[in-house]
C-alpha cells in the first residue's frame, strides 16, 4: 500500500457509469437549458450554465480518482491540466464550426482526444493501467463541459464570437481553465491516502466546483451580453459586490444602459478602462 | 506512514498550479472591478487579492484536512488548532504574492503596454513564481529544514519520505516554525532566482535589440547560451564545493527528492 493509491481499481460506493451519466447528461443538458432560459427569460439565468460545470467537475474528480488509484502519486496535478488542456482546444473547435450544436460538438471531440491520448500512454508509453483509455476519454469530456459550462454562465451564451471576444480576448479564458482544471485534480490530490473514500473525493469536488461557480459571477458583471433585463437584476443570483453602477443603471433608463453597453464594448476593445457616459 | 506529526500537509495541487488559481483569481477579480465598476487601480488589486485569499485559505483547510483524514491507519490526527493557526498565515502569504504578481501584471499592461490582458498575464506570473518558488525553494526548505535527521547530502530516499523531523527546538514542530526557518534562507534564495530569472531574460533582449536587425537578434540568442552556460558551471563548482566542505557525495543514494 503506498501512499499515492492502492496501486488497483478504486472502491466505488457510486458506480461510475452512474457518475458518467451524472456528468455528461447533467452538463450538456444544463448548458442548453441555460442558453435558452437566457433568450427567453432573461440573462439572470446564466447560472445554470455554471451548476452544468459542476456536474462535469464531479464527474472529472471521479475519473481522476480512478485511473490516478494506480498510483499517480505526483502525477494527479499533470492529468488535471491536461484534462483541461484538451478541453480548452476541444471548445475552440467545436464551438467555432458547432453554432448551435457547438457543446456536443467539443464534447466528442474531447472524447476523441482523450480516446487517442489514453490509447497512446498506453500503447507507446506502455503505462500499462488498464482503464488508461477510458479514463482519458472521461477527463478530456468533463473538461470540456466544465470549459464551455462556465463560458456560459460568464456570457449567457456559447456562440463562438461572443466567447471569443469576451472570454478568450478578455485572458478570462485563463481563469476558466485553472480553476476548473484546480477542481477537477484537487478533490483526488487533497484526499489522498490510504483511506481515501469516494464521498469524501466527490463532496470536495462538489465543493471547489462551486467555487469555480463563484468565480464565474464574479467575471459575468462584466458581460454586458444580453440588455435585456437592468443590471439590478442580472446581477441578482450573484450578488457579489453592490456598486455605484448598479444605483446608476436603476435611475437610468433603458436606453442609456444599452447605450453604456455598447460603449462599454468598444472602450474594451480599445483596451481603456473606466466607465463611460453616453 | 507512522509518524504522527504537526507539519501542515498543504497540498492543493503542486505549486504552479495553485499560484496561477491565486493570481488568476485575483486578476480576474481586479480586471472586473476596474472595468465594469471602474474602481480605483490599487483598491481593485486589493479587492482582487482578498478574493483570492480567501480562496486559497478553502483550498489549503480541505487539503489538510483530506490529507490527514486519508491516513486514519497511520494514527494521524487531524488538529483543529493547526488549522485555525495556520490557515490565516497561508492566506496572509497568499494575499501579499497576489498582490505583487497583480502590480507587476496591471503595470505592464498599462505602462509598457503588453499586449495580453490583466487576467492571462497574472496567471502566467502565477505559474512563474510557483515554478520557481517549488524548483529553488523546496530544496532550501523541504529537504534541509524536514529531513534535518539524515546525512547531508544523502539524498532523500522514497522509504525515508514520511520520516520527517518532527520536534522543535522546543515542544512539536509545526508549519510556522518550518517558514521561520526558509524566511532567513530559502525565501531570499527564491526571491533572487525569480528576479535573476526575470532580469536576465529581459536584459538580452534589451542589450542585443532584435528590432534592430537578424544579427543584434542572434547575438541575444548568444547571449542567452553564454548565461546559461556559466550558471551551469557555477553551480556545479558550488555543488562539488559544498559536498566536499559538508558531506559525502553518495551516488547510488541519489533520489530525487
Amino acid at each position: 500500500m503506498s501512499a499515492g493509491g492502492s496501486g488497483g481499481g478504486a472502491a466505488e460506493a457510486i458506480p461510475q457509469n452512474k457518475l458518467i451519466a451524472f456528468g455528461a447528461a447533467g452538463g450538456l443538458i444544463a448548458i442548453y437549458l441555460s442558453y435558452f432560459m437566457v433568450q427567453f427569460a432573461g440573462p439572470a439565468f446564466s447560472f445554470i450554465g455554471a451548476l452544468g460545470a459542476i456536474c462535469a467537475i464531479v464527474w472529472g474528480a471521479a475519473a481522476v480518482r480512478r485511473v490516478a488509484n494506480y498510483g499517480l502519486g505526483t502525477g494527479v496535478p499533470s492529468i488535471g491540466m491536461l484534462a483541461l488542456g484538451m478541453g480548452v482546444v476541444a471548445t475552440i473547435f467545436g464551438l467555432a464550426i458547432g453554432g448551435i450544436a457547438g457543446p456536443v460538438v467539443a464534447f466528442v471531440t474531447a472524447m476523441v482526444i482523450g480516446l487517442v491520448i489514453g490509447a497512446l500512454a498506453n500503447r507507446i508509453i506502455g503505462m500499462g493501467i488498464p482503464i488508461m483509455e477510458q479514463s482519458m476519454t472521461e477527463i478530456a469530456g468533463a473538461g470540456t463541459l466544465a470549459i464551455v459550462g462556465l463560458s456560459t454562465a460568464m456570457t449567457g451564451t456559447f456562440m463562438f464570437d461572443v466567447i471569443l471576444t469576451e472570454v478568450i480576448a478578455t485572458g478570462y479564458i485563463a481563469l476558466i481553465f485553472i480553476v476548473a482544471g484546480i477542481a477537477i485534480l484537487h478533490p483526488f490530490n487533497a484526499n489522498l491516502g490510504p483511506d481515501e473514500k469516494q464521498d469524501r473525493t466527490l463532496s470536495t469536488a462538489f465543493e471547489k466546483g462551486a467555487i469555480a461557480m463563484v468565480m464565474a459571477g464574479i467575471v459575468s458583471q462584466f458581460q454586458p451580453v444580453h440588455p435585456l433585463l437592468p443590471q439590478s437584476l442580472s446581477d441578482w443570483p450573484y450578488g457579489m459586490f453592490l456598486s455605484a453602477s448598479t444605483a446608476s443603471m436603476l435611475s437610468g433608463t433603458h436606453m442609456m444602459w444599452l447605450e453604456q453597453v455598447s460603449c462599454q464594448r468598444k472602450r474594451r476593445n480599445r483596451n481603456e478602462h473606466g466607465t463611460c457616459c453616453p | 506512514m507512522m509518524y504522527p506529526h504537526r507539519i501542515f500537509n498543504k497540498a492543493i495541487s503542486g505549486e504552479p498550479p495553485s499560484n496561477a488559481l491565486l493570481a488568476a483569481v485575483g486578476g480576474a477579480s481586479a480586471s472586473v472591478l476596474m472595468s465594469a465598476y471602474s474602481m480605483s487601480v490599487v483598491f481593485a488589486i486589493a479587492v482582487g487579492a482578498l478574493i483570492a485569499a480567501g480562496i486559497h485559505g478553502t483550498y489549503c483547510t480541505t487539503a489538510y484536512l483530506g490529507r490527514s483524514a486519508s491516513q486514519k491507519r497511520f494514527r494521524q490526527p487531524i488538529y483543529l488548532d493547526m488549522v485555525r493557526s495556520h490557515v490565516p498565515v497561508m492566506m496572509g502569504f497568499a494575499y501579499i504574492t497576489t498582490f505583487c504578481i497583480l502590480v507587476v501584471s496591471y503595470l505592464m499592461t498599462s505602462v509598457l503596454g503588453h499586449p495580453f490582458p490583466l487576467t492571462l498575464l497574472a496567471f502566467i506570473w502565477g505559474i512563474t513564481v510557483g515554478a520557481i518558488g517549488s524548483s529553488t525553494g523546496d530544496v532550501h526548505y523541504g529537504a534541509e529544514r524536514e529531513f534535518q535527521n539524515v546525512e547531508f547530502g544523502s539524498g532523500l530516499n522514497a522509504a525515508n519520505s514520511g520520516n520527517i523531523v518532527r520536534k522543535a527546538e522546543c515542544g512539536l514542530r509545526n508549519g510556522i516554525d518550518n517558514s521561520w526557518f526558509c524566511a532567513k534562507f530559502g525565501g531570499p534564495v527564491t526571491g533572487l532566482a525569480f528576479g535573476m530569472t526575470v532580469f536576465l531574460s529581459g536584459w538580452i533582449t534589451t542589450i542585443f535589440d532584435p528590432s534592430m536587425g537578424a544579427n543584434i537578434g542572434w547575438l541575444s540568442i548568444v547571449a542567452g547560451l553564454a548565461i546559461i552556460l556559466i550558471l551551469i558551471l557555477w553551480n556545479r563548482r558550488l555543488e562539488v564545493f559544498a559536498r566536499n566542505q559538508y558531506g559525502p557525495y553518495k551516488e547510488d543514494e541519489e533520489v530525487t527528492a
